[in-house]
């Protein structure tokens, strides 16, 4: 290049903005259409157009343009954006290593500056591959945590699809190539190449040639340190967050599938408890009912309130002879109101009727002057009308 | 036969629907003598015992179905709100402390306040309140103080089920709208 190194920083700087935005555009459709291109020159001015070429900054691609590769990987180192590599594009480097590796340990009869060509190779495309699996769990990581923050409000189903992608194209994936254990492994060979390397840098003639097994196998040692590093982030760190995200996603699912009809679902079973009595519910109303005809009872006199006369017999007696004294009677039934008539003047009907079997003893002789003209007798509820009777003794005194 | 001293607690807890936890030496003596207790259950009641690294508790074929149900609501509904607020939910569950206060925060503002108020168990502060006492009961939680309390490793039970009912419907075809 003609222009002064600092130039072109000093561009790259002056210009970060139209920089990123082309950046942009290439990381999204992989190339930058001419409009584009033009369009972004229009916004910050014209002059950038001329520039972008005589820096090299991008090259022509039939009517588009695209970066160069340094700078396209420089700003994407930069701005951290790698894109994570399917761990396929990550095994070429299996096929590339393992090739120089078998020619190197073929030809070490052969010209010299080849093989350090070739160790130089081996060195460039190991550097590659690691720096691959670096920005690939950096990518990884970043996108997880963005995931579990969920900064773009991800639907959980989402969420879970992308956390099971990740988990089967990315990590486990990875996991293989770094896997020292495993045959096919890329870490494997690199185990192998590094054994290869230690043998040679201090065995063979060549002094120049043992130095960059020396290099190789010190690069090796690095890388491997390097490596079992990623390995770990992936296992320990990366692989339980995305289970967790998918985990979560799927318990979340759950929850919000069941509350759509809790009805629907059939929950885990729990035990009914039930309290076991050692009695019955009717217990006591059977125990009442059964002491009950063992009662024995009381027989209960009522006292009606209020003074009781005492009750009235009739002397027989008495009566006769007050009757007796009295004889001859010229009106019986007034002679019975007298002596029955009580301070109200009332006669009671059942003293009325008793002293009335009086007419009825043998040695009395009854006359019925006036038969059309019956008394009156005031009783208690009724007025008798009786006759008048005259009450003498029978025979001659 | 020697009984340990635990038998009468461990037999009496577990009919009682509570779960058995780690901590507790009854859950330690279950454990160790997991096959005889299996087979006591089974032999003695027809229950099946369900032992976890963590938590123990009784299935019937008699089971207590609207109580079960009504715990699932209740932990799905807590689960989704404590998301909503940004937190680990599963962490939550795992390790932090409630405030009645914050629950029913959570509660009285849900999205799902419909389903909330239609359920008898959950559907004001009382009720909710009584249900959380419930769940002490039942040692699925553990009440600190009045207005505090954590989950116990029980909440596993229901967030299994959370978890399993969503594989089984993602598995189902969905439906063409």
């Amino acid at each position: 290049m003609k222009t002064e190194p600092k130039s072109i920083l000093y561009f790259l700087w002056n210009y970060y903005d139209p920089m990123i935005e082309l950046f942009d555009l290439q990381a999204k459709e992989g190339y930058i259409k001419k409009e584009a291109l033009l369009e972004v020159c229009n916004k910050h001015g014209h002059d950038i157009e001329v520039k972008l070429y005589d820096y090299k900054i991008l090259k022509k691609v039939n009517n588009d343009y695209e970066f160069r590769t340094v700078f396209y990987s420089f700003l994407e180192f930069i701005l951290n954006e790698f894109k994570p590599l399917l761990p396929e594009t990550i095994e070429k480097y299996h096929y590339s290593i393992s090739e120089l590796f078998r020619k190197i340990r073929k030809g070490l009869a052969e010209e010299k500056f080849i093989q350090l060509q070739r160790i130089q190779d081996l060195i460039g495309e190991t550097r590659d591959f690691s720096e691959g699996v670096e920005n690939n769990t950096i990518k990884l990581l970043t996108a997880t945590r963005e995931l579990k923050a969920n900064m773009e409000k991800i639907d959980y189903r989402e969420k879970i699809h992308r956390a099971s992608e990740w988990i089967e194209y990315y990590i486990l994936p990875m996991n293989k190539i770094l896997d020292i254990h495993h045959q096919q492994s890329i870490a494997n060979k690199l185990y192998e190449v590094a054994n290869f390397a230690n043998e040679k840098r201090l065995i063979g003639d060549d002094e120049q040639t043992r130095q960059q097994f020396e290099k190789l196998y010190y690069f090796l040692l690095q890388t491997n340190d390097n490596l079992l590093k990623q390995s770990k982030i992936l296992t320990n760190e990366l692989l339980p967050l995305i289970e967790r995200i998918r985990t979560e996603s799927i318990i979340l699912s759950g929850c919000i599938e069941f509350l759509k009809d809790p009805r629907d679902a059939e929950p885990p079973t729990l035990l009914k408890s039930t309290r076991d009595m050692v009695y019955s519910r009717h217990m006591m109303l059977n125990a009442k009912e059964f002491w009950e005809q063992f009662e024995v009872a009381e027989k209960v006199f009522i006292e009606v309130p209020g003074a009781r006369e005492p009750a009235w017999l009739f002397d027989r007696i008495a009566y006769r002879e007050k009757l007796e004294a009295r004889l001859p009677i010229e009106d019986f039934f007034g002679w019975c109101t007298e002596n029955l008539e009580d301070g109200n003047k009332i006669v009671e009907s059942e003293k009325l009727f008793s002293l009335t079997t009086l007419l009825f003893d043998e040695d009395l002789q009854l006359e019925f002057p006036d038969k059309n003209n019956p008394l009156r007798v005031r009783t208690e509820n009724m007025v008798y009308r009786v006759p008048k009777i005259k009450v003498d003794k029978y025979g001659i005194l | 036969m020697e009984y340990s001293k635990y038998h009468k607690r461990i037999v009496q807890s577990l009919l009682d629907g509570k779960f058995l936890l780690r901590n507790e030496p009854e859950f330690l003596e279950l454990r160790e003598k997991e096959l005889y207790y299996v087979e006591f259950f089974k032999a003695s009641f027809d229950y099946e015992l369900k032992i976890a690294s963590d938590y123990a508790y009784l299935i019937s074929g008699e089971t207590n179905e609207m109580l079960s149900r009504d715990i699932c609501i209740f932990f799905s509904l807590l689960c989704y709100e404590l998301d909503r607020d940004g937190k680990n939910f599963v962490d939550e569950l795992n390790y932090a402390e409630f405030e009645m206060e914050a629950l029913e925060n959570y509660f009285a503002h849900s999205a799902y306040i419909d389903l909330i108020h239609a359920n008898k168990q959950l559907k004001d502060k009382d009720a909710r309140r009584n249900f959380v006492n419930m769940l002490n009961r039942r040692n699925i939680i553990e009440k600190r103080s009045e207005e505090r309390f954590s989950f116990t490793p029980a909440y596993k039970v229901f967030i299994d089920f959370a978890r399993d009912l969503a594989k089984k419907r993602m598995e189902q075809p969905q439906p063409v709208e």
